[in-house]
């Protein structure tokens, strides 16, 4: 007899609870307890069990065990996994285009081309020569290792996720900075994402997308990355010293003339601190994405993990450090340039 | 002396809390700021002021921290919106303008300097000069020539390609002051415009005002704490005190006939000697006896007494423009001199 029976009976739902009874196959934890000695009718206090949906559910076949709700869970994404297929697949499409070109772009041009164009892209960015000479030191170590092809996919993502990140993340903030609902509204999200395993991002993923589709992995970089940039941009505004916001109204700024004339341009170090964590974090999941088929370093990690190469895992997840010290540098860099031209403040 | 009235403030209100207009209703049947704030939790910020800003004056506000005056001051431009009353440019109400005539108003008839200077950091000195331009929609090119003059004029002639925070605060402040004036508004609304410079910077900014004043006779409305800045400025002087207007007048008048015993402990600390001047303390009818000198109407009375040599006796003619308009006696003098304590029982 279940603990719980006599609780049934006093409220009178026997009856009910004997109709509508539907023993599911039998689980594992019922086989033990049948397998189990039957002397465990010396019901004591201490061994009460917590009234669970599993224990209810002994006394009670009317009340569902709590493998029917993760299974209804997943039944019930299931039914909708068809319709969110006709809405998200066109939408996401070109995510999927623009990481299989960028990746095709930065591996198949000589490296004699990419490299030069990289250490450019970055004293623009960075205008520091110190810094373009650790860029130029750090492919150059990779490609002498023979890591230049799988670095170059992972920057290739990484630009592609951080570029849509920034694209989307520095409008949310904007708007969220601007109005307070939005913030209640979005902050309770951004903590969601933030703090949601970064395997989880990948369970739904795997359902609704083909495995073998880029999108796959750069919807749950993105995901994961555009957290910071969102909260900087919205603090970053939010920030602004309110008597030079007050000073643009005295002077009749429009909304927007504010907006694009002050405090954008002063928010922006903080702007900046966002995109470089943006671009730390879009790093840290591409690691984790090779496990949905992302190329890149991370292949080679999880290789390492998979056969137990240890040398193969280290090179490469020390490869991705390197990538990370390069990619803070730049964008550390960039921040500092903007920080100097207001450093009234 | 009698200006053409500028800007006109009509019983204006202005409480600060969750539902104002409830507030208001218990204002209006004599509840006082200490219960508003007990019983409602609003807090009074301004109390029934009538204020009349006339042209080409300079109009101090004056009070301590927290008597209101830059809630007042933010009125004026309505950066505040007030709770009850009104606020009238030219005649007209400018409480009920739509946003787009707000704005026009803000960016051709009235300019602002603040305390904390808020220059647009980023922007370099001949930019931040030229904002109200820029807001207007002109090219660079356009307002180049004008921003330029006018930092001339305030002393930072080819500061232009500077950013502010590599001025000293002083000259951000004429940054800020070149600002308010490249705007070319007939209105300047100077909020506490020279609290954060040091005194020795802040004399010479008065004295760049008043300068200034001489030549562009612009309404100025200017807001201070400090009693010696409102009376070395002041054409027409406004004390407020939590939230209420206690006197306004010409500063001279006030100095002379404090309204209550609040104003007379706030101006005993005054050098009276060198604020009072010779017209208000004269006599205009005729008085006997023999005459020693002629002095100016606008003489300070410390300059009588060093004319007069200590001398108690001497009388002086008033001169103004040239003619004669009364006569000031030394024992005059010496009673202006002494704060009037008989207000004290009040």
């Amino acid at each position: 007899m279940a603990t719980y029976d006599g609780v049934f009976d006093a409220l009178g739902l026997r009856t009910w609870c004997d109709a509508s009874s539907n023993d599911g196959p039998m689980s594992m934890a019922d086989l033990m307890a049948e397998t189990g000695s039957d002397d465990a009718s010396a019901a004591s206090l201490r061994d009460l069990p917590f009234p669970s949906l599993d224990a209810l559910h002994e006394a009670c076949g009317a009340i569902p065990q709590t493998r029917d709700l993760t299974l209804g869970l997943e039944q019930g994404f299931l039914a909708i996994r068809d319709g969110l297929r006709i809405v998200i697949d066109p939408l996401t499409q070109p995510l999927s285009w623009m990481l299989s070109d960028m990746i095709w772009m930065m591996t198949s041009t000589p490296w004699w081309i990419v490299i030069p164009v990289l250490l450019l892209l970055s004293f623009l960015v960075a205008r520091s020569w110190k810094v373009v000479g650790f860029v130029a030191a750090t492919l150059g170590l990779l490609a002498f290792i023979d890591h230049y092809e799988p670095a170059m996919e992972t920057l290739a993502i990484i630009f592609v996720c951080a570029f849509i990140c920034v694209l989307f993340g520095v409008p949310i903030g904007i708007a969220m900075s601007r109005s307070d609902r939005m913030q209640r509204i979005g902050i309770p999200i951004l903590d969601m994402l933030q703090t949601l395993p970064p395997f989880v991002y990948l369970i739904p993923l795997i359902f609704l997308f083909s495995v073998t589709e880029p999108k796959l992995y750069g919807i749950a970089i993105i995901l994961y990355a555009i957290v910071p940039v969102i909260r900087l941009t919205d603090l970053g505004i939010r920030l602004v010293d309110q008597s030079v916001v007050e000073a643009a109204d005295a002077f009749g700024m429009t909304s927007r003339q504010k907006l694009f004339g002050v405090q954008i341009p002063l928010a922006l170090p903080n702007i900046m601190a966002g995109v470089n964590q943006t671009i730390m974090m879009s790093l840290a999941m591409v690691v984790i994405a090779s496990l949905v088929s992302a190329p890149g370093l991370g292949v080679l990690v999880l290789r390492g993990i998979r056969n137990l190469e240890l040398g193969v895992g280290l090179v490469a997840g020390f490869g991705i450090v390197m990538i990370a010290i390069l990619l803070d540098r730049v964008t550390k860099a960039a921040l500092a340039r903007v920080d100097a031209s207001q450093s009234s403040r | 002396m009698t200006n053409q009235v500028k800007v006109s403030i009509r019983h204006l209100y202005k409480i600060f809390g969750d539902d104002p207009a409830t507030a208001m209703e218990a204002v209006r049947q004599g509840t006082s700021k200490a219960d508003l704030l007990e019983n409602q939790n609003h807090v009074l910020g301004l109390r029934d002021i009538n204020v009349d800003i006339r042209e080409t004056e300079i109009t101090v506000i004056m009070g301590l921290s927290g008597s209101g005056k830059s809630t007042l001051i933010r009125h004026f431009n309505r950066l505040i919106e007030p709770t009850a009353g009104e606020v009238c440019l030219d005649g007209e109400n400018i409480l009920e303008w739509d946003e787009a005539r707000l704005r026009q108003m803000r960016r051709e008839t009235m300019s602002m300097v603040f305390q904390k200077f808020a220059l647009l950091p980023h922007r370099t000195v001949l930019d931040n000069a030229g904002l109200a331009l820029a807001t207007r929609g002109r090219k660079r090119k356009e307002y180049e020539a004008e921003a330029e003059r006018w930092l001339e004029r305030v002393g930072l002639g080819g500061l232009g390609g500077q950013f502010p925070h590599q001025l000293s605060g002083g000259m951000q402040q004429r940054v800020g002051i070149a600002r308010a004036l490249t705007s070319n508004a007939p209105i300047m609304l100077m909020d506490e415009a020279f609290s954060a410079l040091d005194p020795l910077i802040r004399t010479d900014m008065q004295d760049l005002l008043i300068e200034l004043q001489a030549e562009l006779r612009k309404t100025i409305v200017f807001i201070t704490h400090d009693l010696d800045e409102a009376l070395k400025l002041a054409d027409h002087l406004v004390i407020l005190n939590d939230g209420a207007v206690v006197q306004q007048g010409e500063p001279q008048h006030i100095l002379l006939n404090p309204a209550d015993a609040y104003i007379a402990d706030f101006v005993a600390d005054i050098n009276r000697a060198r604020v009072l001047r010779a017209r208000s303390v004269m006599r205009t009818d005729p008085v006997d006896g023999e005459i020693a000198g002629e002095i100016d109407h606008n003489d300070n009375l410390e300059s009588v007494i060093e004319k007069a040599e200590g001398a108690l006796s001497p009388r002086f003619r008033v001169m103004r423009d040239g003619k004669p308009v009364g006569t000031l006696l030394m024992s005059d003098i010496m009673r202006a001199l002494v704060p009037r304590k008989t207000d004290h029982a009040a």
